[in-house]
Parts: C-alpha cells; sequence; structure tokens
C-alpha cells in the first residue's frame, strides 16, 4: 500500500505544470524549451544565465539584443582527406547555398533572426528549382532578414513585408508576375496571397474567405511588373505602366483603379487577415492551439501596431501556453533538429554532409515541396525520416576528425553516462529514457579501451538522435 | 549475391578458361539480366508499410494511402513507376483496392540468366538417349541412380515413363544437406494434379532463334523474334487487359524494369528491395543499436502530448519494421528458404502478393548459368538453391492462402550445346521451360526431340525445340491471365492440345 501512495507521489510531482507566466522564474526545462524555439538550442552559458531569472526578461533580451558577429572558422567542403578545401560558392552551386544559410545558423551567437527569417521562408515558401539566377533567392532572403532582424528594424510591418515579397524578382519569377499583364493577367499571385501569405481559405469561424472573382480582380491589380535581370548580381524588378492595368478593381468591397500596393492594402483589409497571419506565428513557436480570448488579444495587439511583428511576438513568447506540456511537446523541423546538433556539438560546415542530411530529414533550405512551403508537425517523422535523423547524429558523434578519448577503467556505468551527456551539450531526456539508456550502459561491455569508447558513441548518438532528442 | 558480384565471377571465369575462347562468343555478356535499361521510371511510389504483413481484410486501406499519409508513416520500399506518365497514389491505390477485392490470377516470371542447360538437371535416363548423351558429355555428364557421391546420380522422376531422371543435386535428401525438399516433392507423381510442376524440356523459337544472349533474351521478352516490337509480350497483356491506373499490377524485382512487362500505356514498376532499415552506430562493437532504439522508443509520454507520442512512435515503428525485414532477409528456419538473393527476392514476391496490392505479375532474374566451364561446380550449387528455393516459395504462398492464384513460369533464353567443351558446355538452341502450381496440370507437358546425333538441330550441334515459347506463352493468357492470346502473340504457332491448368 506504501508502494502505491509513493509512485503516486512521485508521478503528481513529475507531473506539476512548469511555471506559468511571464514573471515566473525559470528552471531548465523552460530556459531551454525557449532556447530552442527561438533558436537553435541552448549553450551551458545560456542556462547558467537564464536559469531563474524569468520569462520576460528573456524575452526582452531576445528582441534587443543584436545578432551578433559570426563565431567559429569559416564553412568551406572537403569530401575526401586529400581533396583541398573549397570555399563555399553559392551562386554556382546550389548545395553550397543551401550550406551558406545554414553556417550562419550554426555560427551566429543569437540566431533569433535566422530563425525568424526562415520563418518567412516556410511562409513565402519559392522554390529554387523554378527561379534562377540563385541571387534571386539569396536577395529573398536578405529581404526576410530585414524583416527578421526586430532589433534593428523594431517596427517592422508585415504589410511592407509583403509589398516587398510581391514586387521582389524571386517572387514575381516564382508566381508568374512577370509575365501578368493588362492583356493577360496571370493569377498565380494572387490566388497564393489569398490562400497562403494573408488570408486564408477559412476565417476563424470557419467561412470562407473568398472567391474566384477576387482573385481575378486582385490579379488586375498586380499587373505591369517586370525583371530586369542583365546582371545576375543586379537583378531588379521594374514596374512597366503600359503594362498595369488600369481600369477599375473591386477588392474586398473597395473600388478603385489599384496598383500593386494598393491591392495589397485591399487584401490586409479583409476581415480574416489578422486571424490568419497571428495564427500562423502562434503556431510557429507554440503547440498548443491559443484560445479565444488569446486570439481575440492578438488581433487586437496586431491591429493596434499598424501590422507590427513585433508585439504580436512578445506577446506569443511570453504567453503561459508555452509551458501547457512538461515535457517537449513541439517536434524539431529538421534544420532546427541539424543545426542545433551541430552547435551543441561545437560543428562547423567542412562538408556537403549537411545538405545531403536535410534533403533525408525531409527539409533542404531553398526548395520547400510546394508554395505552401512545408507541412510541418507530425509529418517530420515516419520510419525513413527517424532514421536520417539518427544517422546525421551518428555521423556528427562518430566524426573520425573528432577522437572520443578512453575514459579509464574506473568509470562506473553512471559516469559514463554523465560524461556522454556533458559531452553532447546536456539536452534534454525523459526519466525512462535516462532509465532505458542507463541500462544499456550498465550492460554494455567496459572492460577495455574500445568497449568504453564504443559505449560513449552510442550512449551520445542515442542522446543526440533518439526519439527525446527531437522534440523542443 | 546480388548482380554486381555475379557479373565479377562470371567474368573471372571467362579470362581464367581458355577452352572459352574457342568456344561461343559472349559480346553481350555485360547485359545479365532481363532489363530495359534504355527507359526511365516516370516516377516512384512508396509501397506502404503495412505491406508487410498484408493489409487488415487483405486489402489496401485506401484513405490512409494518400501522399500524406506516407510522408507521416514513411514507406516501406519505393516503387519506380513506369509507362504511363505521372502517377496519382489515390487513383493507384483505389485500383488496388477494386483489383484486391476480387484477386485475380497471378503469373511469377522466373528467368534463369545466362542459358540453363536442362540437360543437367532433366536428364534423358533411358536408352538411346542415355548413351548418346554419355558420349557427348564424357566429363560432365550425370550417371544413373545414386551413383558417383551423389553429385552427378540422377532420380528417376515419376510419370515420364522412366524417360528422365532429376539431378541428385536438386532433389530431396539426397546429396541435398538433408533437406526434404526439392525438384522432386514440387514434381509429386509427375502426372496432372498429382503434380504441381510441369515441364516442357525443349523449347526454343520455331525459326529465327538465336545463340546470342542478348537477341535471344529479347525474343523470349518480347514474345516475337521480331527486332522492331518494343514492347513485352505481358506488357501488351498488360496494355490491353490491365489496369490503367495500378503500377503495382506488375512488378520487376530488379533495379530495373524487365523487358516482359514493359508496355506502351499501362502502368508498371520495379521494386529493387524493402528498406535495409535499422539503426546502427559506427564502431560501436557488438552494440545492436535497434535493440537499444527498441527500448528507448518504447517510453510513452503525456497523453496530451501528441507530438513526444508521435515522435516516440516513429521510431518504434522503425524498429518493428527493421525487425520484420531482417526476418524476411534470414528466411526464418521453418520456411526453408535457403539463403539466396533468389529466396530473398521469391520471399518479396511472397510478401507482395499476398499483400493484395492488386499484384497480377512478377518477374525475377536469377541465377549465372552461362557455364562455358566448371559446369558442375557452377551449376550445381545454383540447382540445389534452386529447388530449395522454389520449393519455399510454394509453401510460403500456402501459408499466406494465396498459392492456388499463382503460377511460376520458370524458363531461360536457350539451352545448350548436347557435346560438352572440355569441363562446359556452350551455347545451344532449346532449353527446358517449367511451370509451377497446385493448379497446374503438371507432369511431361512437352515433347522430346531426341538427341541422337540426326535428331539435332544446327548441323548437329543442338538439342531442337519441340515447343515453341508462344505455344506456351499463349495458354497462360487463355487459360490463366484471360484475354485473347493472339491480340498479344501475332503469328504465334499453332496451340498444343494439352491443357496447362487443370
Amino acid at each position: 500500500m506504501s508502494t502505491r501512495v509513493l509512485r503516486g507521489a512521485r508521478r503528481r510531482r513529475l507531473r506539476r505544470p512548469l511555471a506559468a507566466g511571464p514573471q515566473k522564474r525559470m528552471n531548465k526545462v523552460m530556459v531551454d524549451r525557449m532556447m530552442w524555439r527561438t533558436g537553435f538550442g541552448p549553450s551551458n552559458a545560456d542556462r547558467k544565465k537564464w536559469i531563474g531569472r524569468s520569462v520576460q526578461d528573456f524575452v526582452d533580451e531576445l528582441l534587443t539584443t543584436p545578432q551578433g558577429g559570426l563565431r567559429g572558422a569559416a564553412p568551406y567542403k572537403q569530401e575526401r582527406d586529400d581533396d583541398p578545401r573549397t570555399p563555399l560558392d553559392p551562386t554556382e552551386d546550389d548545395t553550397d547555398l543551401v550550406l551558406e544559410w545554414c553556417d550562419k545558423m550554426i555560427r551566429l551567437k543569437n540566431p533569433f533572426a535566422e530563425r525568424m527569417a526562415f520563418f518567412w521562408h516556410n511562409h513565402f515558401a519559392t522554390q529554387r528549382s523554378e527561379v534562377s539566377p540563385p541571387q534571386l533567392m539569396q536577395q529573398q532572403i536578405d529581404l526576410f532578414r530585414k524583416y527578421s532582424d526586430l532589433v534593428a528594424n523594431p517596427a517592422a510591418k508585415f504589410r511592407d513585408l509583403l509589398y516587398e515579397v510581391g514586387e521582389g524578382p524571386a517572387m514575381l519569377r516564382f508566381l508568374n508576375g512577370e509575365q501578368s499583364t493588362k492583356d493577360e493577367p496571370n493569377e498565380n499571385y494572387g490566388r497564393e496571397i489569398c490562400e497562403l501569405f494573408a488570408i486564408g481559405i477559412l476565417d476563424r469561424l470557419g467561412r470562407t474567405t473568398y472567391g474566384e472573382n477576387d482573385i481575378k480582380e486582385i490579379s488586375r491589380a498586380f499587373t505591369g511588373w517586370e525583371i530586369e535581370d542583365d546582371d545576375p548580381d543586379n537583378v531588379k524588378a521594374i514596374f512597366n505602366e503600359d503594362r498595369w492595368d488600369d481600369t477599375k478593381k473591386s477588392i474586398f468591397g473597395k473600388k478603385a483603379a489599384f496598383r500593386h500596393r494598393d491591392g495589397v492594402d485591399a487584401v490586409l483589409a479583409h476581415w480574416s487577415h489578422p486571424y490568419f497571419i497571428v495564427t500562423k506565428l502562434w503556431n510557429e513557436f507554440i503547440t498548443l492551439p491559443p484560445d479565444k480570448a488569446t486570439v481575440t488579444d492578438l488581433i487586437r495587439t496586431y491591429k493596434k501596431g499598424g501590422t507590427q511583428i513585433r508585439p504580436v511576438i512578445r506577446k506569443i513568447l511570453t504567453d503561459p501556453a508555452m509551458f501547457a506540456n512538461v515535457e517537449p511537446d513541439m517536434i524539431k523541423p529538421p534544420i532546427v533538429y541539424s543545426v542545433g546538433a551541430m552547435r551543441a556539438l561545437g560543428r562547423g560546415i567542412t562538408s556537403s554532409q549537411l545538405s545531403n542530411a536535410l534533403d533525408e530529414q525531409g527539409q533542404e533550405p531553398y526548395f520547400p515541396p510546394t508554395v505552401a512551403g512545408w507541412e510541418g508537425g507530425l509529418s517530420w517523422l515516419n520510419t525513413n525520416t527517424a532514421l536520417a535523423r539518427f544517422d546525421f547524429a551518428n555521423a556528427l558523434v562518430n566524426d573520425d576528425a573528432y577522437e572520443i578519448k578512453d575514459p579509464g577503467s574506473s568509470e562506473s556505468h553512471t559516469a559514463a553516462f554523465t560524461n556522454a551527456w556533458n559531452a553532447v551539450g546536456r539536452p534534454w531526456l525523459a526519466p525512462k529514457t535516462r532509465s532505458a539508456l542507463l541500462f544499456f550502459s550498465k550492460n554494455a561491455p567496459a572492460d577495455n579501451e574500445d568497449d568504453r569508447i564504443a559505449r560513449q558513441r552510442v550512449l551520445r548518438t542515442f542522446m543526440v538522435g533518439g526519439p527525446d532528442g527531437q522534440v523542443m | 549475391m546480388d548482380r554486381k558480384d555475379l557479373h565479377t565471377d562470371h567474368d573471372a571465369e571467362h579470362v581464367v578458361d581458355p577452352g572459352f575462347a574457342e568456344a561461343v562468343i559472349c559480346a553481350d555478356c555485360a547485359r545479365s539480366d532481363s532489363a530495359a535499361l534504355d527507359v526511365e521510371p516516370v516516377d516512384h511510389m512508396p509501397i506502404p508499410i503495412e505491406a508487410i504483413n498484408g493489409f487488415e481484410d487483405g486489402v489496401p486501406r485506401v484513405k490512409r494511402h494518400d501522399r500524406r499519409s506516407f510522408i507521416t508513416n514513411g514507406a516501406l520500399g519505393m516503387a519506380a513507376v513506369y509507362g504511363a506518365s505521372k502517377i496519382d497514389w489515390t487513383e493507384a491505390f483505389e485500383a488496388a483496392k477494386a483489383e484486391a477485392a476480387e484477386p485475380g490470377s497471378v503469373l511469377v516470371c522466373l528467368y534463369l540468366n545466362g542459358g540453363f542447360d536442362g540437360m543437367q538437371n532433366f536428364v534423358p535416363i533411358a536408352n538411346p538417349d542415355f548413351g548418346h548423351y554419355s558420349t557427348a558429355r564424357p566429363n560432365v555428364g550425370r550417371a544413373l541412380g545414386a551413383s558417383a557421391a551423389n553429385q552427378v546420380g540422377t532420380t528417376v522422376m515419376p510419370g515420364t515413363g522412366g524417360q528422365f531422371g532429376f539431378a541428385n543435386v536438386g532433389v530431396s535428401g539426397v546429396g541435398n544437406n538433408e533437406q526434404t525438399v526439392g525438384f522432386d516433392t514440387i514434381w509429386g507423381n509427375g502426372s496432372g494434379a498429382g503434380a504441381d510442376m510441369a515441364l516442357w524440356p525443349a523449347v526454343n523459337f520455331f525459326q529465327n532463334s538465336s545463340r546470342s544472349h542478348f537477341d535471344s533474351r529479347d525474343y523470349w521478352f518480347r514474345g516475337t523474334t521480331d527486332d522492331e516490337t518494343e514492347t513485352g509480350w505481358l506488357g501488351r497483356w498488360l496494355d490491353l487487359y490491365g489496369s490503367k491506373a495500378n503500377p503495382l499490377q506488375a512488378i520487376s524485382l530488379s533495379s530495373n524494369l524487365s523487358k516482359q512487362i514493359r508496355t506502351k500505356r499501362a502502368p508498371v514498376s520495379a521494386v529493387r528491395n524493402l528498406n535495409g532499415v535499422e539503426f546502427s552506430v559506427s564502431n560501436s562493437g557488438e552494440t545492436d543499436a535497434t535493440e537499444v532504439m527498441g527500448s528507448v522508443s518504447s517510453v510513452k509520454a503525456a497523453k496530451k502530448n501528441e507530438q513526444l507520442n508521435h515522435a516516440r512512435e516513429a521510431y518504434n515503428r522503425t524498429v518493428r519494421v527493421a525487425r520484420s525485414l531482417k526476418t524476411l532477409e534470414n528466411a526464418p528456419a521453418g520456411a526453408g528458404y535457403p539463403q539466396s538473393s533468389l529466396s530473398t527476392r521469391l520471399q518479396l514476391a511472397a510478401t507482395l502478393i499476398g499483400a493484395g496490392l492488386g499484384t497480377r505479375i512478377v518477374t525475377i532474374d536469377w541465377g549465372s548459368f552461362d557455364n562455358h566451364a566448371n559446369i558442375l561446380n557452377s551449376m550445381d550449387p545454383q540447382l540445389t538453391t534452386l529447388s530449395h528455393a522454389l520449393a519455399a516459395f510454394r509453401a510460403d504462398l500456402v501459408a499466406r492462402g494465396v498459392e492456388t492464384k499463382v503460377i511460376t513460369l520458370i524458363f531461360t533464353e536457350f539451352g545448350r550445346r548436347v557435346e560438352q567443351n572440355d569441363n562446359g558446355t556452350d551455347h545451344g538452341t532449346a532449353g527446358p521451360m517449367m511451370l509451377m502450381g497446385s493448379r497446374v496440370n503438371g507432369g511431361l507437358a512437352g515433347d522430346w526431340p531426341g538427341i541422337a546425333p540426326g535428331q539435332r538441330a544446327r548441323r548437329g550441334d543442338d538439342l531442337r525445340a519441340a515447343n515453341d515459347p508462344r505455344q506456351i506463352y499463349a495458354q497462360v493468357i487463355s487459360e490463366w491471365l484471360g484475354g485473347d492470346a493472339n491480340a498479344v502473340l501475332p503469328g504465334r504457332p499453332a496451340a498444343t492440345a494439352r491443357p496447362i491448368i487443370g
């Protein structure tokens, strides 16, 4: 009987909710979560700094601290030991294009802006395979960076972002804006701005938000754009008045001879736009859906700020729903998992390995599967991608360039566990996962050097690449 | 042994054997299988995880087999799709479901690669042929009975009037690793319903047959000696009578599509293998990482934590798939499959047929029977494997409850010369054809032309063709797959009277 009572008490203690509210002090689990959701995971120094301090403080600093410079060695590719080290050439080789961006994520001290730029890349998913020259893609990601660096650009507005995306050569090329003229308006971008970029098919009450005629009218307003791409390093979008449809259009009840920006304004005036964009942002950071009051509050904040992004993000990041689950409750996207693992192990880019690994895991930057971006969520993990994630951890942990030293014959199985855990940056492991790994550690042979190193390899690979390493 | 390994061995053999030079020229040796290498897949389609153990109710649960569910669940393997243009997965699985609901007859085609020497397995043991045989093959010929350490002995084939004997290396119990399965157990009493195998001992095209591997294979796969024909004989059947949406209706178990099922329009596919799934940690000694993952991924999370539960379940499912595939690879002892790439493919065929994916045709290429030299050493182990694997395949199909729906056609591009060249045999004309299945009208189905020098083809060199492959193909269509054989095999010779089914 006493055992049962103890077990119950223990279970309650384990499941005790995390301290909610922006003023509450954070423990390790909370610090780790904030660092993963807004970046690529914590370092021990980050934990030391933030444990015991409030979520509010953390978010304040996140939104006011510049990115800092790139740390560590510059990236290169060397596929075999006797090959020369070649610097990345992003406009010549798409692999390098991918690696160049990943390198920033790996080496920036405060990568929040890169994480946000990736969010916008997923939101305005543009495919390199459809857009040439590659400089156009770089230009577009730089645009996303501008609206993601909320320190340099604290009043960044979604409205301006949407203006610039629609007038950017990458999007004009990707969704056929450059072919859209008054005689033959192309509806591709007009359709996606409604469905994917600004309004969404259904509003918060499940009602249809727009019709085919709206797409036609919006598309006419967006006519007239061309791309001047003689010099790939200086590609420009140009508005050609002659190709623009100068007649009146009717967009969501407003009638005028709209041009692109007026058209965007009319789209943003749609009743469902604020709901669409604040929930999209919410879902990036928090798994639990927002309750009604929260949605209303976020919409109010968004409108009051005149489509400013920062106040909405501040509200989301300080919402107690972030900690609704004691255990991590969001699957890391491959980019977050992979870059995070490299940061935790102190690895840089020295080959094309990361780009291949991201492809196998189902998320190669610049190559979203469709204009809707990556599906994300549960779809990230299946038998193929689970294996790909584990293999990547194995490749990192057991990279020949990084020797694992013999911990010595006196090392106990618990010490072996701790040694491995420290070596991979002390990631979150559920108590039962610890037990399972300790069980392995206890039963693994440890009589000689090779055995002990093998034990380290297994423990470290599982801590990084096992199921618990996939959530944040 | 995979294809590459086979070839390395084969080439080495050519180089070391001086007797080969004056024999037949193997200019096309690089082409060791039935692959149509000039066609590219138009798409890839996942084979659902559930196929591994068969679907519930025997039919794919189509709703779950859209693109999204594959992204979530992952796939057991990928089928390279040929023939049709872009494939709609949902439509493909709808078609598979419709076909699986009323399973059609299935044909497995096993092509014995390189020119199988029929007289080394189905030995003419009655005089006067046996006398001619012994004279023609003093070094490599089989002996009568369980003689000569069983290596070259023969066992009388029931139902053939004592005319033929199995080489002992392919029968049960004798010289055969004490296995109790072999050609003789499949053959049974060699008569109609009492036999699960029919034999045509001397088959090739009546006109225009070729001693070139390349040309002859093409003729057999196309079902015509006309070089202008691009489709396979089964491809033409599929275009006429097959599904317009289901690429899994015809599967080559290979990296490439077999020319036999090359179509104009109907979608068909190639499946190399099911995923080699296992967790492994480099340089970690004896550790079975998949086992460790089994315990780590079984940890339960709070019910409302859907994503953590899903992450662990994805890993756990991978562990389960890895274990299932391991079972498949390492042939469970009770199933009796020998260790061989043939077994792996036959098991995969049984798995796919049993999964209810609407599969009607499976093609397998196997073996290395171009034994110009050293025929006893290189052919005999393959005969043992072949006989064991076929018997195990039959048992496997029975266990899956689908055996009565399946027949297996076994053939080669040509037979060998009657006379040996030192210790091997060179390219000849007629070779054996076999048809296995409990529905098959078993026993000796074809004529035997005899091997007295005057009875031979090609100036006394070769076993003459007593049957044309199109006669058997036509019966496979009219009696088994269904359809008009004339539409598939124009210009074929007249059919024989003996039914192949019944």
